[in-house]
């Protein structure tokens, strides 16, 4: 074993000097270097975003509950290492000194929040500036609109229920205040510790109790294991981050999901990357393993031999590439810290451990045919130099390959979809390589026949070496076609979130505009060079009954499990809107829309589909509301898909106009006004005093700020994977190159013009990464068509323009590529050319 | 009188390949014998089939029928791990093209088959024989970095590094001008005078051959003995 390990660190060492395992090294290093930056990266931007995301709940999970909860369950949270903490809501009247508004009252304990920060202003409808200051006993936080609505100012008193409390700040957010355009009461704001004596949680009072929870996420699961046989679905209801399903947590959702796919393409990449490295390298080795053999060396010994270099090589590769690696993500943080806020925890186990699983994996699986094929080299073969190896089953090198690629995607993903539609997508692309590679070789013999001109030359070569060809296509495709998926992806994801808040997206809302007040504020706006968005008109009804059977207090309950804030309001009250005109962003999936109702027909109404599925309301259903004393009917025609992620009202239920005639409406508008007219606004609504004003500029501002962060990250995703996608086709030029090698000498020796041999080969190259990039397109389309489709719900759409750009940038990269390997073998004298052959 | 020990005895051997056009038989049934220390020359046109019958004897290759025995121990019993074995203790190699590893020094290159063999010490040994064959000022030079005479004084010396009984020479001079031929070709007769090494050469070049104590003609697969001392081998 000594000699062994000496004649194989021998090897090692001297082959590592004269640059003969550059590429391989070159390709696990890339491989180990990629995923542990791209998970690294990755990671530490998800714990960030979830930081982020949980300020939406103002914890890690929460628990919300109709009455208390056991107070041991709480005490139980602590054995877990937990922090907690409560929150009261209930919806209670607040007297001020001569007047009194609904508000939303909101009593916490001072550990609240325990994400994100509660926000405060100087004066009314101010700047929202963060505060750890905590809400005394005896004193309230307002929200804006209810100094407006009491006429009161700081340092006022206002009731609460039996108790009298001092205004001391004006509130501008709470962490999980939610939002919605309807049913919002201003918030009021003040210390749990005075709930006993307001008395305002008495029997028949709607309150809702929020416990929160803050820890490890191991800790966080344990507990809610041991918390879930305890709780009641009618009662509880347990929320983590994941269950999100706003704008925001659907942008995080789909990140992630782009972010495992990179690093999923980035692992495929290298994989090809060490398969075509690892086939240079065993082929180049195929002599000295004669060589050994015939000497006297067994195949155990040469097996022993071979397989501790490329321990070595694995070794050092992980090693270097985890370093790598580390610089990079760094680096790439150090260039971000502007504008991307990532997790200060530098260092996470999980991705090194996945990068060095991966190159060992790679390393291994990847070069274990090649090797095979090395060791069973015969010794013969230092006799009669054209005897190659006894195994030449290309068949198994494609299974074993195959196999191993779509294991680690799928063990790495843990999500057998996006494995299984990228591992299909890329034998679909096989195949149809393999058909054009054919097709070329029967165009190409017509072309090739004529006078040796480089065109000439470039189709007999690739007629000629018609297999080596299509396994060079192959890879040079399927790198294109990962480049494009992960680009494509990139630009679709990133314009649709940008779509969903363009510029000039409304940041103030109004509600309850009375038929007066609206052609008054329309020409307030337009005086005023505010450029209002329609008015919708709105009455809120209780929703009574389908088919005239009355409903249920589970709808209520129903109501409880709509995990987005945004969309509550059916419970007790629905708001309805009537229009014949289909909003933006809404879509019919079932039945026809309200335009087409006839005089004598049952008034028609459209209904959101989740939400129709949800109550089991189909097409012809009959829905009964109470609007004020009157009962209005209208019979379901339609329902609808509503994109709710779009800052725009949306409604659960639109009537026909003739449904409501009897009824006055008040409305709903938006606008938006710049940054830099804010201080306006309390100017601007004067006049308006009854008009309700919402400010979502925070709102809009935080999405913002999370679609910029993500979108900047997945740029440096993809950056990455270009980077290993260009190495990658570096590798298989320069592997390719060495099988030209004699050709070129052979040619270059028979006098052959040098321009002529390097436009043929410049030709050939040109020719393949034109190829490449076509099919690449094709399979492009196809797997981009799945993955949007059936992993990242999105709308899919046709990319046309790549069918373009593929083929073209394909043909420059690839040509250029051969054309720097050519020129390097080209600048040898033809002795030099000839010695590197041996 | 007693018969002394054979070094190398075949009987019948032949070969046979398939080709596209069916199956070829490339030597006709050779049986023929060697002595420990004599030198004998396979000589024959391209094609003849004399690297064939080198392969077979030196157990690169097996035989499809007949059988070759190497100082005793029969060949078509032995599994490639035996025959390996039985070629790191018992042969060595020299061929036209070198066949030197590119990625080993000089002297790395001459210790291979004392190392695969767990010679003690094979680093001296190599370090004498570089003295013997004159290139232990390059010791440390890589194969590309030698003229083509110096690569194979260094694969003559690989071949003898581990006292062989047997050395199979395939065209040892073929990739040399004559200069470096005659060089070549003394170093090797006299190294194998030295350690009296039984010999056998493969070559089409008569005046190398004629500096063996044998010759024998490899023609279309047949195997004729040239020295009239010794009977005629070829056929049953």
């Amino acid at each position: 074993m000594p000699t062994v390990f000496q004649l194989a660190w021998r090897l090692f060492k001297h082959e590592a000097k004269r640059g003969e395992l550059t590429i391989i090294l070159l390709a696990i290093v890339l491989s180990v270097a990629s995923v542990l930056s791209l998970s690294l990266f990755s990671e530490r931007l998800q714990g960030a975003l979830t930081d982020r995301s949980a300020e939406f709940i103002a914890a890690d999970r929460q628990l919300r509950s109709r009455t208390p909860v056991d107070e041991a369950w709480i005490t139980k949270a602590s054995e877990y290492e937990l922090e907690t903490a409560f929150q009261l809501s209930t919806r209670s009247m607040v007297f001020g000194k001569d007047e009194l508004a609904l508000s939303d009252l909101r009593a916490v304990d001072s550990s609240y929040p325990l994400k994100g920060s509660v926000k405060i202003s100087e004066q009314v409808f101010g700047n929202p500036q963060p505060t750890d200051d905590k809400v005394q006993p005896g004193e309230v936080w307002v929200d804006s609109r209810m100094f407006q609505l009491l006429s009161i100012k700081l340092g006022d008193s206002v009731d609460v229920g039996d108790a009298s409390f001092k205004v001391t700040r004006v509130l501008s957010e709470i962490p999980d205040a939610g939002f919605s355009v309807f049913n919002t009461d201003p918030i009021v704001f003040m210390s749990a510790q005075d709930l006993a004596k307001t008395n305002i949680t008495g029997p028949g009072s709607r309150v809702s109790y929020k416990y929160y929870f803050t820890g490890e996420s191991s800790d966080l699961d344990d507990y809610y294991d041991w918390l879930r046989p305890q709780l009641d679905r009618e009662i509880h209801r347990w929320t983590s981050i994941e269950d999100d399903e706003s704008a925001i947590g659907r942008s995080i959702a789909r990140a992630e999901q782009y972010f495992l796919l990179a690093s999923l393409l980035a692992i495929v990449l290298a994989a090809v990357s060490i398969a075509v490295a690892a086939q240079r390298y065993s082929q180049r080795h195929f002599d000295p393993v004669a060589i050994m053999k015939t000497l006297g060396a067994g195949k155990k010994m040469v097996q022993r031999i071979y397989l501790l270099q490329i321990c070595f090589i694995t070794v050092l590769g992980i090693v270097l590439g985890v370093i790598t690696g580390f610089l990079l993500q760094q680096g790439v943080v150090q260039l971000l810290s502007g504008t991307v806020e990532v997790s200060l925890n530098v260092w996470h186990w999980r991705p090194l451990a996945i990068a060095v699983f991966t190159g060992v994996i790679c390393a291994v699986l990847f070069s274990l045919y090649p090797l095979m094929q090395l060791f069973s080299v015969p010794p013969l073969r230092v006799l009669r130099r054209d005897i190659n190896t006894t195994l030449s089953s290309k068949a198994l090198q494609f299974a074993t390959s195959g196999i191993a690629v779509f294991m680690l995607m799928w063990i790495y993903s843990q999500n057998l979809k996006i494995s299984a539609i990228l591992f299909v997508s890329g034998i679909i692309l096989v195949s149809l390589l393999l058909a054009v590679t054919n097709l070329l070789i029967v165009v190409g013999r017509k072309l090739g026949s004529g006078s040796m001109g480089a065109w000439t030359l470039a189709w007999a070569r690739i007629r000629r070496r018609a297999m080596g060809n299509s396994v060079q296509l192959i890879s040079f495709a399927i790198t294109i076609m990962l480049l494009l998926v992960v680009l494509v992806m990139r630009n679709d994801m990133v314009k649709q979130w940008r779509d969903q808040l363009p510029e000039g997206t409304p940041n103030y809302f109004l509600s309850n505009v009375t038929e007066t007040q609206r052609a008054a504020l329309e020409s307030h706006f337009a005086s005023n060079n505010v450029e209002g968005d329609g008015f919708y008109p709105v009455a809120r009804g209780r929703f009574v009954s389908i088919n005239d059977e009355l409903i249920r207090t589970e709808v209520t309950k129903e109501d409880e499990e709509v995990p987005d804030e945004g969309r509550r309001g059916l419970g007790r009250e629905a708001n309805l809107t009537w229009s014949t005109e289909l909003q933006m962003g809404n879509k019919i999936v079932e039945g026809e829309w309200l335009d087409s109702w006839e005089e004598g027909e049952p008034v028609p109404l459209s209904i959101e589909v989740e939400i129709a599925q949800r109550l089991d309301i189909s097409l012809g259903d009959k829905l009964s509301f109470n609007i004020g004393s009157e009962v209005v009917s209208a019979t379901v025609t339609s329902l609808r898909e509503v994109n709710w992620q779009t800052m725009q009202p949306n409604f659960f239920f639109v009537l026909h106009p003739k449904a409501m005639e009897n009824f006055s409406p008040t409305y709903i508008t938006s606008f938006h006004l710049e940054e830099a007219r804010k201080p306006e606004i309390t100017r601007l609504m004067a006049p308006f005093a009854s008009v309700t004003l919402f400010d979502v500029d925070a709102r809009i501002n935080q999405l913002r700020e999370i679609i910029d962060q993500v979108s900047m990250a997945v740029e440096f995703i993809l950056i990455l994977v270009l980077i290993a996608g260009a190495l990658v086709l570096i590798a298989q030029v320069q592997a390719s190159m060495d099988e030209r090698l004699q050709e070129l000498a052979i040619l270059r020796t028979l006098g052959a013009k040098g321009w002529t041999i390097r436009f043929s080969v410049i030709n050939e190259f040109i020719i393949i990464g034109l190829v490449a990039g076509l099919m690449a397109a094709i399979s492009n389309e196809f797997s981009l068509y799945m993955l949007q489709t059936q992993v990242f719900q999105m709308e899919a759409s046709l990319h046309l323009e790549y069918w373009l750009i593929a083929p073209s940038v394909g043909a420059l990269t690839v040509g250029v590529l051969g054309a720097i390997g050519c020129w390097r073998l080209l600048s040898l004298n033809t002795g030099e050319l000839l010695r590197k052959m041996v | 009188m007693t018969t002394a020990p054979l070094m190398i005895e075949t009987k019948s051997v032949i070969k046979k390949v398939t080709t596209s056009e069916g199956e070829l038989q490339i030597l006709q049934p050779i049986s023929f014998s060697v002595k420990p220390g004599e030198s004998v020359a396979i000589i024959g046109a391209s094609g003849s089939g004399k690297s064939t019958l080198l392969g077979l004897l030196a157990g690169l290759d097996e035989v499809s029928g007949g059988h070759i025995v190497l100082d005793g121990e029969s060949l078509h019993s032995m599994d490639e791990e035996q025959r390996a074995r039985l070629r790191g203790e018992k042969v060595g190699f020299i061929f036209q093209s070198f066949m030197l590893v590119q990625s080993l020094t000089a002297i790395e290159n001459i210790m291979l088959p004392a190392e695969i063999a767990g010679l003690a010490e094979p680093k001296k040994l190599a370090q004498k024989i570089l003295e013997q064959v004159g290139l232990e000022h390059r010791a440390n030079h890589f194969p590309n970095q030698l003229s083509g005479g110096e690569q194979q004084r260094v694969a003559i010396a690989r071949a003898f590094i581990t006292n062989p009984k047997i050395l199979f020479a395939d065209e040892p001079t073929g990739n040399l001008d004559s200069k470096n031929s005659t060089k070549v070709e003394d170093l090797l007769f006299d190294l194998n005078r030295e350690s009296n090494t039984t010999l056998v050469l493969v070559t089409h070049d008569d005046e190398l051959a004629k500096r063996c104590s044998r010759q024998l003609r490899m023609n279309a697969g047949q195997l004729t003995e040239e020295t009239p001392t010794l009977k005629i081998v070829s056929g049953e």
